[in-house]
C-alpha cells in the first residue's frame, strides 16, 4: 500500500478510481433527481444551479444519470474482469502446472480465441442473445481471459523450477495446495496489474457497445447510451456529449495509471 | 526457410478448425434453436427466412452432422445469402435466376476496410517510431513527459467520443472535412487525381480514429525498446569507438528496436479489424465493420457468421505474413532456418 502512494502514477490513479467509485456506490444518495424521471417542462436545459450537468431531450437530469451510469459502467467492468480473471487463473494454473497435453490444448484454445477479432466475437454473441447488462458482463468476461491465462502459465513455468516448490512436493503437499499456497501468491503481482488494466478496457468495451445500441438498454443509464442519446443534439446541447465522454476518459485513465504504476512497483521488486 | 513456411501453414489447419468450432458454438448459444424464441419475437425475421435458416444450418439434423455440414460449407467458402430483401450472397458474386450478377457483400466491403487498415498501419508506424525515438532520446525530460501524457490519453479516450467531437468541430461547424460515406456527390465526373483526393479526405477522420490507441501503444513500445537497447554493451562500444550520436541512434539502436514491431503488427491485426466496427458505423463507411454492425442489428445470421469467419482467416493470414517477415528480417532467425 505504501508503495502505491509513493509512486505518483499509481497514487493519481488510485485517487481518481476512489472518487469515481464512491460517487458510483452512493449514486442513490447523491443524485438530486430520479435518473429516469421524465420532465417535459425541463427539456434540454443547459447546466445550471438545479441541473448541474443540464437535462436531456426527455427532461431527465444528466448529473443523476451520470452517477447511475457510473454504477453500471463500473459494475460491468469489474464483474466482466472478475469472470475473465477467474477463468484465466484456473486455465493458466492447470496449463502451467501439469504441462503436457492439457497445456497444449489450453494454449491452442488461447491461440484460436486470439485470432478471432474480439469486438466481432462480442458483437456476434450479442446478436444471438438479447443485449442485457448480465449478458454483456458474461460476454466480455468470456472473450478476454486469454491474456491472464498466458500470464499465469508463464509465471507458473518459472516458479515451478524453484526450490521451495520442490520442497513442498517432497513433503507430500497436494497439487492443489502447492498451486493455491505456493504458486498463486507468488504470481499475484502480474495478475493484479492485468486485472486493473482489464477493468479499463472492459469499461471502454461496454461504453462502445452501449454507444452502438447493443449494450446496456434504455432506460437504464450507462455512459455509452447517454452519449448515444445526446449525439442527435450535439449542435445545441453540448453537455449531453461532453460529460459522458469525459467520464469514460477519466475512469479509464485512472485504471490505466494505477495499473502501470503497480507494474513499475512489481518490476522494481523482482 | 521452406520447411518453416510449410510448418507454419500446416499449423493454421488446427487453428481454422478451432475457429469453426467456436463460430459453430456461438450459433447455438441462442436459447432453443436460432429460429425459435428470440427470432419469434423479432418481427424482422419472417417465417420464410426462418425456414431458410433451418435449411441453411440443417437444424433438423443431429448436432454433429450439423457441424460437419457447416464445416464442409466453410471449406468451400460458401456462406449462403443475406436475409435482407436484396438477398445478396455473403462472400462472392453470383448469378441469380434471371442471369443478373449479384455482387457479394464481403467482396464489396473488404477492399474498403483493407484500405483503411493499411493507411492506419502506415500512419501508426511512421508516427509512433518518431514519437518513441524522441521520447527515448529525451528520456525523463519534457518531450518524453509530453509523449507519455499523450500515450495515456490516447489509451483512455473512447474513439467514438473523439469521432463525434471531430465530426462536429471539423465537419459541421467548420466544414473542413466530409463526415460520412466514401465519396462526394459528383465523384464520377471528377478527374482521377481529384477522385483520389476526395477519397483521402473522406478517409482522414476514420483513419485517424482507428490509429489512436495503436499509436499510443506502439509509441510506448518503441520508447521502452529503445531505452533498453541504449543501455546495452554494443551501444557503449559504438559510442566508445567515437561514432556520431546520430549513427548510434538511427543505425545501431533503432534498427534493433524496430524488429519486434513486426510481431506487434501481426498481433494488432484482430484489434484493427474489430475496431473498424465503431469507426465505420459512425462515419457511414460501407466496409466490413459497418456491414457486420448492420447484420448484427438485423440478426442477419449468414452475414454475421461469414464476417466472423473471414475476419479470423484474415487475422491468421496477417500473423503468417508477420512471422515470415520477422524470420526474413532477423538475421539470427534467418540463418538458423537456413541451416
Amino acid at each position: 500500500m505504501r508503495k502505491i502512494i509513493k509512486n505518483p502514477m499509481s497514487l493519481a490513479g488510485l485517487i481518481i478510481i476512489s472518487i469515481i467509485g464512491i460517487l458510483a456506490i452512493f449514486a442513490g444518495y447523491l443524485s438530486p433527481f430520479d435518473p429516469n424521471y421524465i420532465n417535459i417542462n425541463a427539456i434540454l436545459l443547459s447546466p445550471n444551479g438545479t441541473h448541474w450537468m443540464g437535462t436531456d431531450a426527455l427532461g431527465r437530469d444528466v448529473f443523476s444519470r451520470m452517477l447511475h451510469g457510473a454504477q453500471i459502467s463500473l459494475l460491468v467492468g469489474i464483474v466482466a474482469v472478475g469472470i475473465s480473471t477467474i477463468i484465466g487463473i484456473i486455465l493458466g494454473s492447470v496449463a502451467g502446472y501439469y504441462r503436457g497435453i492439457v497445456d497444449t490444448i489450453i494454449m491452442r484454445l488461447v491461440d484460436v480465441m486470439l485470432s478471432i477479432p474480439s469486438f466481432f466475437l462480442i458483437l456476434a454473441v450479442i446478436a444471438f442473445l438479447t443485449p442485457s447488462i448480465w449478458n454483456i458482463m458474461i460476454v466480455i468476461g468470456l472473450t478476454s481471459w486469454m491474456g491472464v491465462t498466458r500470464l499465469v502459465r508463464a509465471e507458473f513455468l518459472s516458479l515451478k523450477e524453484r526450490d521451495f516448490v520442490l520442497a513442498a512436493q517432497t513433503l507430500g503437499a497436494s497439487d492443489l495446495r502447492i498451486i493455491l499456497t505456493h504458486l498463486l501468491p507468488n504470481s499475484l503481482g502480474p495478475i493484479i496489474v492485468s486485472t486493473v488494466l482489464g477493468v479499463a478496457s472492459a469499461v471502454l468495451v461496454e461504453s462502445g457497445l452501449s454507444f452502438l445500441g447493443l449494450g446496456v438498454q434504455a432506460p437504464t443509464a450507462s455512459w455509452g447510451n447517454i452519449l448515444t442519446d445526446g449525439k442527435e443534439y450535439i449542435q445545441f446541447a453540448w453537455w449531453l456529449s461532453l460529460f459522458p465522454g469525459l467520464a469514460i476518459l477519466i475512469t479509464v485513465l485512472g485504471y490505466n495509471l494505477l495499473g502501470e504504476g503497480l507494474r513499475d512497483n512489481f518490476d522494481q521488486n523482482t | 526457410m521452406l520447411n518453416y513456411l510449410i510448418k507454419r501453414i500446416l499449423w493454421m489447419i488446427p487453428m481454422l478448425i478451432g475457429i469453426s468450432l467456436i463460430s459453430f458454438f456461438i450459433m447455438h448459444l441462442a436459447p432453443g434453436d436460432i429460429t425459435s424464441n428470440e427470432s419469434a419475437f423479432n418481427p424482422k425475421a419472417s417465417e420464410e427466412s426462418r425456414q431458410k435458416l433451418r435449411e441453411l444450418y440443417n437444424l433438423d439434423k443431429p448436432i454433429i452432422v450439423q457441424y460437419g455440414l457447416w464445416l464442409k460449407r466453410i471449406v468451400q467458402l460458401d456462406f449462403g445469402s443475406s436475409f435482407a430483401s436484396h438477398q445478396r450472397p455473403v462472400l462472392w458474386e453470383k448469378k441469380d435466376e434471371n442471369g443478373n450478377i449479384k455482387p457479394g457483400l464481403i467482396q464489396k466491403a473488404l477492399p474498403i476496410t483493407l484500405l483503411i487498415n493499411l493507411l492506419t498501419i502506415l500512419l501508426i508506424f511512421s508516427i509512433s517510431i518518431l514519437l518513441g525515438t524522441i521520447a527515448a532520446i529525451k528520456k525523463n525530460k519534457i518531450p518524453d513527459r509530453m509523449i507519455t501524457l499523450f500515450v495515456f490519453i490516447g489509451f483512455a479516450i473512447p474513439g467514438f467520443w473523439l469521432a463525434l467531437i471531430l465530426m462536429y468541430s471539423l465537419g459541421v461547424v467548420n466544414q473542413v472535412l466530409p463526415i460520412s460515406g466514401l465519396h462526394s456527390i459528383g465523384y464520377e465526373q471528377m478527374s482521377k487525381l481529384a477522385q483520389i483526393l476526395d477519397l483521402l479526405k473522406h478517409l482522414a477522420l476514420p483513419v485517424f480514429i482507428s490509429c489512436l490507441s495503436g499509436l499510443a501503444g506502439i509509441s510506448l513500445y518503441v520508447r521502452n525498446g529503445m531505452i533498453e537497447i541504449l543501455n546495452q554493451d554494443f551501444i557503449k562500444t559504438a559510442r566508445a569507438k567515437g561514432l556520431y550520436e546520430k549513427k548510434v541512434i538511427f543505425v545501431h539502436t533503432l534498427k534493433n528496436a524496430l524488429l519486434p514491431l513486426i510481431t506487434i503488427l501481426g498481433l494488432s491485426i484482430p484489434g484493427l479489424i474489430g475496431g473498424s466496427v465503431i469507426a465505420e458505423s459512425i462515419f457511414a463507411i460501407p466496409g466490413m465493420g459497418k456491414l457486420f454492425y448492420d447484420a448484427v442489428l438485423m440478426r442477419d445470421f449468414p452475414v454475421v457468421m461469414g464476417i466472423l469467419t473471414i475476419g479470423s482467416i484474415l487475422t491468421l493470414l496477417g500473423n503468417l505474413i508477420a512471422d515470415l517477415a520477422y524470420a526474413w528480417a532477423d538475421p539470427r532467425i534467418r540463418r538458423g532456418l537456413a541451416k
